[in-house]
This record gives structure tokens, C-alpha cells and sequence, in this order.
């Protein structure tokens, strides 16, 4: 077979092989279907093919940035979770998937990026730390207008702030479309049968995030916290598909001590840098003056002091 | 809505029973309303005829910016209105007339994920070939859109109208697609309907409920609806199970008007 093909999706946290929630649904169907992908895990859009992620590069050198795209172009090269599925099966995937669009998707975009307190804690500083210099200053408050335009257009709101109301609405769509999603879970391992599919997926996607980050606000993880199957089938995807990312999350924070030195490093030398460029432009341009005073001088002070003697002698 | 105003609207509506003069806000007809909106239009009037409540239908220009909500369509009922289909199944509810109270709790969830399927990837077709298939948006969607105004105000709304309909398209990831991939779309859509409708007469079968009476409305405008392509059409047209769906819901709930 030719070269595999390549995803780039964001670096994992928390005990998740990736904080997106597209990212995680792609990882975890490629993970059921046994695809073998080449993993690119960055923090830098615009080092993806596609300026987003996640981002497919087929040995064909197309880009595909859906998930429903990426998914497809998996099924066309033989790697098909949905195998085993009945029509009716395959049906209520794509109907509960539409249901997670709807209901959960807005919650979640809320819950990230628009909640104050959980965009500057939490989101703002995750992705200010992991981007490269410069790109650190201004994407994150890119992304987040990008989402709450995102909402805005959903909701058909243009005026649409975050507040209490908006809040309330929903995490209320949110919560009841957990509990439709947890009763249709029942007691199985999985949502069709003893092997996971596409839906597994988008499901595992959308509710990781909600239970592994620690949010300030974090009405989203109590509730799901109080639907035991929904937990137990995230935690059985994490410990069955993806164990190294689950022992990571240790691991994370001594990688950030050397790079952010490095970056304290860099901003001293640019301060020093720009103070002494400032007193170059400003203060050196005297120090010269000084510089010729100081060979004048001593002819003047001559002369002043001959002066002085003439007027001395003058006055005197 | 918000919720303060929705319990307080529910109390209200629990007060009174339905009134004879209940109507029904759409734009017109013969000129003026396009797809997305007659096939909304329809749920919600085939819905209202299932649960057995009496509606009138009023054709305005300006329904759209009548609407609280900015969509079409809107019921006025005692001193209260309502738009969209779902706020106006809860609210019927609240006055105690209800299509799904003989479904279980997984039947329920199947029926609201069934709904979400049809306005996540139906109506969205329908908004895309509207207003993002430039063919279809010169030739009918901007000239019908606009028709009761005069010049300029035609030409600033349906512009700005497509303009907004194409950001939200953008936004939701469908600005990258294809007309062949839309239509593909509606294809599974269909396909995902008509395998959960089966044999049966209606969903859950024997009685109708707002799934019956969403996809009815969608489908049924459709298949009557001439666009500048009969791709759609017959795309639909190839579940043999849907039409005769259409066609049942049709005879049951609609022809008692000529009859």
C-alpha cells in the first residue's frame, strides 16, 4: 500500500490525545477502523496544510478539513467502522449525530470560548502557551471572535452576548441531549453492538473535553458527571484506544519549564535591546556632543580662564 | 426564547384553551415565500391539523419582521405568539394538546434526534440551494425574496439576505461544498428517513407526531416546488416509501378542505 496518509490535529491535554473536539473524532475513528495515519501533533494552524485543523493530507496531496470528509475518505480506502451496522443502525447515527450538532455543539463553543472566566483561565492560557512566538499574541483572540461569530450565526442572533440567559438555554439543550444520548446508551458497551462505529466516535469527541478539562465554570461536567454510562464509555474509549494519552497527562507540565524560559530569555534581550537602541537614538547623539565639549573644552576653559585674567586685570 | 418568558408563556397558555381565531403568519404565497420557508410553513400547518386545532393562514409582505423570532412562521393565539415549529409544539402542549405523549423515553429521543437530522441537513440543503447555487438565487430566490419592495430596497435585501445565509453557511463548515455534494447530502438524509419509516404509516406507527408532520412539510415542498433544477425532486422521488408518506399525510389531513 502507498505512504499513509497525514493528520495534523492540536497536541493533547488532560489526559486526551487532543483538546479539539473534530481532532478527537477523527483520532478516535481512525483508531476503530484501524487506519494508519501518520500523526502530526502541532499547536500551529497555520503550519497545517489546510491554515485549520484538523487537516488531512491524502497520499494524493488533497486536503480534507471536515470530519464527515475525513471520514468518508477513510470508509472509500477500506477502513470502515459502520461495517456491521444495519440501514436502520446507520440511520439513528446520523440522525443522533445531527442531534449533537444541534444541541451540544453550542454548549460546548459557550463553555470554551465564550464563558469569561473559562476563556481567560483556562482556554486563552492553554493556547497562549503551547503557540510559537508571535503567533501567541493574537490567535487565540482570533479563534475566539471566530467562535462567538460561529455562535452568533447558529443561534441567528447577531446581537448575542455572553450572559446568564444565554447560558441557562444552553447548557439546558446540552444537558437534556446528554440524557437522550445516555438513555439510547443504555447498558452497552457501545452505542450499536460490541464494536465501536462513526457515531462511538462523534460521541467520544464531543463529551471528552467536557470530562477531562477542569473548567471554572463546569455546570457541563457535573451534569455529565451524574450519567455513569456516558462516563464509563469515555473513560473505556481512553484506556482501550488511546492508553499512552491517558498516562500523559502527568507529563505534561515539566515540558513547559525549558520553553518558557527560553521565552523569558528572549523577551530580557528584546527589552535590553530596544532600552539601548533608545539611548543610542536619543542619549548617544549627546554623549558625542560631550565627547567634542570635552576636547573643546580645555581650549576654552583656557580662554575663559585668559579671559577672566584680562578682566581680572581689566577690573582689577 | 428565554426561559423566564417561556414558563411565563406556558403558564398563560395553560390558562385558556384554544381559541377559533387562532392564525397563521407566512409571507405570500404566489410571489413572495421561497422553499426553506414554505416547508416550515407546512410542518407547522400540517402539525396544527394533526393535533385537530383550527388555524387560519394570513399571507403578509412583512411577516418575517413580524415574527419575535425573525422566522417564518408565526401563530397568533389569544394574545400570544408563537414562531418556529418547536416553541410552538411546547406551547400547544402547554394548553394540553400533545402528539407524543404515547411514546416511551427511547422512542422520544429517536424522534427529537430524527428532528434535529431533518433541520440539520434538510433544511440547510434547502437554505444552501436557495441562496448559495447562484443560479438558483438570480433566477428565483433574490427576484421572489424582494418582489413587494421597490427599488433600491429589493436589491439591498436580497442581498443582504444571501449574504447572511452565506456567512452562516460558511460558519457551519457547509461553505466549502459542492452542489453535488448538497445534493448527495439529501440523498442520505432521505435514505436515513425512509429507512426508519419502513413499512409503517407514519414513524411511530400508528399515530402521527411533529416528526411526521416536519418531514411532511419538508418533503412535500419539494417534490411541488419547481427550482431551476428537478435534482432535488428527484432525488426524493426515488424512496417510494416517503411519497406515499407525503401522499397518506396529503389525503388524511388536507383534502378535507376541497372535500
Amino acid at each position: 500500500m502507498a505512504a499513509p496518509d497525514e493528520l495534523f490535529c492540536w497536541e493533547g491535554d488532560w489526559g486526551l490525545p487532543s483538546i479539539s473536539t473534530d481532532c478527537l473524532v477523527v483520532l478516535a475513528y481512525a483508531q476503530f477502523a484501524g487506519a494508519p495515519l501518520k500523526l502530526r501533533k502541532i499547536s500551529n494552524p497555520w503550519r497545517s496544510p489546510s491554515g485549520s485543523l484538523p487537516a488531512l493530507r491524502t497520499n494524493q496531496k488533497e486536503t480534507l478539513s471536515r470530519p464527515s470528509d475525513i471520514i468518508i475518505h477513510l470508509r472509500k480506502q477500506k477502513f470502515n467502522a459502520d461495517y456491521d451496522l444495519s440501514a436502520k443502525e446507520g440511520a439513528d447515527s446520523l440522525a443522533f449525530i445531527s442531534l449533537m450538532e444541534e444541541k451540544l455543539m453550542p454548549a460546548l463553543i459557550y463553555a470554551f470560548w465564550i464563558e469569561p472566566k473559562n476563556y481567560v483561565d483556562v482556554t486563552r492560557r492553554w493556547y497562549a502557551e503551547h503557540m510559537p512566538f508571535p503567533l501567541n499574541f493574537f490567535l487565540p483572540g482570533r479563534m475566539q471572535r471566530q467562535q462567538l461569530e460561529k455562535l452568533r450565526l447558529l443561534r441567528g442572533d447577531e446581537r448575542l452576548e455572553a450572559g446568564e440567559e444565554l447560558e441557562k438555554e444552553l447548557y439546558r439543550d446540552a444537558a437534556e441531549c446528554m440524557n437522550l444520548l445516555s438513555q439510547r446508551l443504555g447498558s452497552h458497551k457501545f452505542f450499536f453492538g460490541d464494536s465501536p462505529s462513526s457515531l462511538d466516535a462523534y460521541v467520544f469527541g464531543h463529551l471528552a473535553p467536557i470530562l477531562k478539562c477542569k473548567l471554572p465554570n463546569g455546570k457541563l461536567q457535573q451534569h455529565l458527571k451524574t450519567l455513569d454510562n456516558l462516563t464509563n464509555f469515555c473513560t473505556n474509549i481512553l484506556q482501550l484506544y488511546f492508553p499512552k494519552d491517558g498516562r500523559g497527562e502527568a507529563h505534561n507540565s515539566p515540558r513547559q519549564k525549558p520553553p518558557r524560559r527560553r521565552k523569558q530569555f528572549l523577551s530580557a534581550l528584546v527589552a535590553l535591546g530596544a532600552m539601548l537602541s533608545y539611548a543610542l537614538l536619543t542619549g548617544m547623539v549627546s554623549i558625542q556632543h560631550a565627547h567634542h565639549e570635552a576636547l573643546e573644552e580645555p581650549p576654552d576653559l583656557q580662554d575663559i580662564g585668559s579671559h577672566h585674567d584680562h578682566e581680572d586685570e581689566g577690573d582689577g | 426564547m428565554s426561559l423566564a418568558a417561556e414558563a411565563f408563556m406556558s403558564q398563560m397558555a395553560a390558562a385558556e384553551p384554544w381559541p377559533e381565531n387562532a392564525t397563521l403568519y407566512q409571507p405570500l404565497k404566489e410571489d413572495q415565500i421561497l422553499l426553506s420557508d414554505c416547508a416550515s410553513s407546512l410542518a407547522v400547518q400540517a402539525y396544527l391539523r394533526m393535533c385537530g386545532l383550527p388555524v387560519q393562514v394570513f399571507c403578509r409582505a412583512n411577516a418575517e419582521y413580524m415574527s419575535p423570532s425573525g422566522k417564518i412562521p408565526f401563530i397568533h393565539v389569544g394574545n400570544q405568539v408563537v414562531s418556529e415549529l418547536g416553541p410552538i409544539v411546547q406551547f400547544t402542549k402547554a394548553k394540553g394538546h400533545s402528539l407524543s405523549d404515547g411514546l416511551d423515553d427511547v422512542q422520544r429521543a429517536e424522534m427529537k434526534a430524527y428532528m434535529e437530522l431533518v433541520n440539520n441537513m434538510l433544511l440547510t440543503a434547502e437554505l444552501y440551494i436557495q441562496w448559495c447555487d447562484d443560479s438558483t438565487a438570480t433566477e428565483i430566490s433574490r427576484p421572489r425574496y424582494s418582489s413587494p419592495y421597490s427599488w433600491p430596497l429589493n436589491k439591498i435585501l436580497a442581498y443582504q439576505k444571501q449574504w447572511e445565509v452565506r456567512r452562516k453557511m460558511n460558519a457551519i463548515g457547509w461553505g466549502g461544498k459542492t452542489l453535488e455534494q448538497v445534493y448527495e447530502d439529501v440523498s442520505q438524509c432521505c435514505q436515513a428517513l425512509s429507512q426508519r419509516l419502513g413499512t409503517q404509516s407514519y414513524f411511530f406507527n400508528k399515530q402521527p407526531t411533529e416528526l411526521d408532520a416536519l418531514v411532511f412539510g419538508h418533503l412535500f415542498t419539494i417534490l411541488t416546488t419547481r427550482l431551476t433544477s428537478t435534482e432535488l425532486a428527484e432525488r426524493v422521488k426515488s424512496y417510494s416509501n416517503l411519497l406515499s408518506f407525503c401522499r397518506r399525510v396529503e389525503q388524511t389531513y388536507f383534502e378535507d378542505k376541497s372535500s
